[in-house]
């Protein structure tokens, strides 16, 4: 099976160099018959890469452990689900995973422009071709997902306990094809640029590949959240860890890039920016590809020591280099249809919604990288940390949600004063009543205030401006509200899926500035029947218990937990053995209420009885996942195929 | 083309405010990334500062005090080795002959005090060759 798989992807690298080529050439010349052979091509790669991949899924399921990446991560009482996770648990598999997706994505892009886009799809497919054959070298040249051992070990060394959770089955590869996806609007940015058809015609074939990509990065990195807060058990969600924000930056630009693509299709302006906001995600997403593979980059060294480090590292920079020749090359074309006509307008809240993302992003990658940096420049590695991405990306996260509201408040071009006195007075009244309610209520942490006054200041903006729509379309058509609450948001698709994922970014906004500013925290050592409250909780710790399974050891530990006097229940937090890994695994005792959770550690014992415990309250982080189901159902609702742009 | 002006210096202005943040943001949270002998090196020159260290732990020299929650280990690198003293829980994939962060500082008894151990994100362990 191994060597199916290999000589699979040794093909598949022969394929997409001749469909690179041969798109090209074909396309240039006016040959139709090379074209259409590197279409073959094209899709022949996507059936080699498929083979691969199910190879690998073949050896994993019959246990084939002379192959490195089924005996490192996999062993024989390793649940079906997780026997399959491993594909994506190591360095090579995650990279044939990355080639796979995109060899199907290439494919599908294909079948989808059949007869259409006979300028533009020739040069798309040669880049699609031409970046796999990257992934295919890595593989074939470096770290071969089908590489055997000298010896075939009797069991594998199983997969890590803390990958043994359901976030990790869908955080990964909802990641990586978001990462992937971005190639495909890469691909067409360049072929416009290549084809010199900068029309409207990329913009269109796009738009819903650019959604797809930027809603699988948001839900992979929400899902990654999540697992970090339920297995990791330090009590928090996000740390600015390099690989989380590997993630973040590439949706940040994919963001801005959605929004601005709006005003290109409407007002024909913004060309050049918007060829760099592609190339700057994909590129961001090829470097978050390579940090999450490689681990902290802590020094230039590690860079440079890792063998993928310099492949990875031209590759991006031919991409830079060869996109700013592009679009400096065409930049007569890229003109701009139109002026910004006005300060107050609905264009110039884009614009700056655009500057404030892509600072932001930039701000975090020169922290995320700084260690590397201050080495190269001055020869000692300095690192920021946690306050330094909470100070910059804090006011800007506000400054953004602010202009989420008044977006839809104020008009294209230019806006009239009349108008948005009308528009913004019940949106700031509601901001100013849950402001002073708040305060009254006893929040005096001035930035949580604004926060939430803010957040309460865009809903009720969003909800206005909904309620506007509706009531129209109540009067004009006559229909109920509800048919005509249906009818509007089925009507404009992108529109209100679009204010339902705005939605989702406050509840996710809530719950973070909630959990970060409110948030308690308390490391006690109990003995058996000792109790210790934090907040109003009053937690009683009845004892352990200790049980014997097939592959692990579970130790238990048992606390009665009061609200104040009434009783609420038991929670039980956990610490894992497992015999094949010697690692202990905490399970965390979470009681999640829409308030606040209560979350409790078990962090061990003494011979005579007594545990210690890191017992935490986080306010409203339910809502961040609440927000991730908003999201989930906007981003849905946009990308639902219309019938007008069909045709 | 005035316009275009004005939105420039618009964009300028935000741009340096993102920058000042950054840099205010800096201030308060830059600390050295060193490697054990980097430390061990430095001595007393670092005493009282913030710093990373970066190191394996030393296989047998974990004691963990489970009554006082306290964490003592050695750091080593190739050369030379560090006495780290951690209070808190122990994060689940700290374990010997695993490579840890640890960030705190030299105190004047010469061990390292750590307030957080950081330890790489599990999917990028490789089993050890």
């Amino acid at each position: 099976m191994a060597d199916i798989g290999y000589i699979s992807l040794l093909l598949a690298l022969g394929a997409s160099l001749y469909s690179a080529l041969a798109f090209v050439i074909g396309v240039r010349k006016r040959y139709p018959e090379l074209v259409a052979s590197a279409r073959n091509s094209l899709l022949c790669v996507g059936g080699l890469v498929s083979l691969a991949a199910l190879a690998l899924v073949y050896a994993l399921l019959t246990h084939d452990f002379q192959i490195e990446s089924v005996a490192y991560y996999t062993s024989r009482d390793l649940p079906l689900i997780y026997t399959l996770s491993a594909f994506w648990a190591g360095n090579a598999g995650s990279l044939l995973f990355w080639a796979w997706l995109l060899s199907l994505f290439a494919a599908i892009v294909a079948m989808q422009n059949r007869g259409r886009n006979r300028e533009l799809l020739p040069y798309a497919g040669s880049i699609m071709m031409a970046t796999e054959a990257f992934f295919l070298i890595l593989m074939i040249f470096l770290t071969n997902p089908f590489q055997k051992l000298l010896s075939t070990p009797a069991e594998g060394s199983g997969l890590n306990p803390l990958l043994e959770n359901v976030g990790m089955i869908f955080h990964p590869p909802a990641l990586l094809a978001g990462y992937v996806g971005l190639t495909v609007p890469f691909a067409f940015a360049m072929a416009a640029l290549l084809s010199g058809r900068l029309g409207d015609d990329w913009m269109r074939s796009i738009r819903r590949w650019a959604l797809l990509a930027w809603l699988l990065l948001g839900l992979g990195n929400l899902l990654g959240a999540q697992w970090a807060y339920v297995e990791l058990g330090w009590g928090g969600y996000w740390s600015w860890d390099p690989v989380e924000n590997a993630g973040l930056m590439p949706w940040l630009v994919a963001t801005a890039f959605l929004h601005s693509a709006v005003i290109q299709r409407r007002r024909g302006m913004l060309k050049v920016w918007n060829m760099v906001l592609i190339m700057l995600a994909f590129n961001l997403s090829i470097f978050g590809t390579f940090l999450t593979r490689s681990g902290i980059l802590s020094s230039v060294h590690t860079f440079s020591e890792s063998a993928m480090g310099p492949f990875f590292l031209g590759f991006m920079g031919v991409v830079l280099l060869g996109s700013l020749i592009l679009i400096y090359y065409h930049r007569q074309q890229l003109k701009s249809e139109n002026e910004l006509d006005s300060f107050v307008s609905r264009e110039s809240a884009f614009l700056l919604n655009n500057l404030l993302l892509v600072g932001i992003t930039f701000a975090i990658l020169v922290g995320t990288i700084f260690p590397a940096i201050s080495e190269a420049v001055r020869g000692v590695k300095i690192a920021v940390g946690t306050p330094f991405f909470n100070k910059v990306t804090g006011p800007v996260f506000l400054a953004l949600i602010l202009l989420m509201g008044i977006c839809p408040l104020i008009g294209w071009r230019r806006a009239r004063m009349n108008d948005l006195i009308r528009s913004f007075i019940y949106p700031l009244g509601t901001a100013t009543i849950v402001g002073v309610v708040l305060f009254l209520g006893g929040i005096r942490e001035w930035y949580a205030l604004v926060a939430f006054s803010l957040c309460s200041f865009v809903i009720s903006a969003i909800l206005f401006d909904w309620f506007r729509g509706v009531r129209a379309r109540h009067r004009v058509r006559s229909d109920n509200y509800l048919k005509a609450f249906l009818g509007l948001l089925w009507g404009n698709k992108p529109r209100y899926g679009g204010y339902i994922v705005h939605i989702a970014i406050l509840l996710i906004a809530t719950g973070v500035v909630g959990s970060s500013f409110y948030k308690m925290e308390k490391e006690v050592a109990l003995a058996p029947g000792e109790a210790m409250t934090i907040k109003n909780y009053t937690l009683i710790y009845e004892g352990k218990t200790e049980k014997v399974t097939q592959s692990k050891l579970v130790t238990t530990a048992t606390l009665s937990v009061f609200n104040g006097v009434e009783f609420i229940g038991t929670m039980t937090p956990e610490k894992y053995f497992h015999r094949s890994y010697q690692q202990p695994v905490t399970e965390v005792a979470l009681r999640s209420t829409l308030l606040e959770d209560l979350y409790v550690v078990l962090g061990g014992w003494t011979a005579d009885g007594t545990t210690t415990f890191k017992v935490l309250v986080n306010p409203l982080v339910s809502w961040i996942w609440m927000g991730g189901g908003f999201l989930f159902l906007g981003g849905l609702i946009a990308f639902w195929p219309d019938k007008r742009e069909r045709r | 083309m005035i316009r275009r002006k004005r939105f420039l210096i618009g964009g300028i202005v935000i741009l340096l405010a993102v920058a000042y943040l950054g840099y205010r943001g800096f201030e308060g949270s830059a600390t050295y990334y060193l490697t054990v002998s980097e430390v061990k090196e430095q001595g007393g020159r670092i005493a009282g500062e913030n710093v990373r260290v970066n190191g394996r732990v030393a296989p047998g020299s974990v004691d963990w005090d489970a009554e006082n929650n306290i964490l003592r280990f050695v750091l080593v690198d190739e050369e030379k080795g560090l006495s780290v003293l951690y209070k808190g829980i122990v994060p689940d994939a700290f374990k010997a002959d695993s490579n840890v962060v640890v960030e705190g500082g030299l105190e004047s008894d010469g061990i390292f005090h750590a307030d957080a151990i950081l330890t790489r994100c599990p999917s990028k362990y490789a089993p050890e060759e």
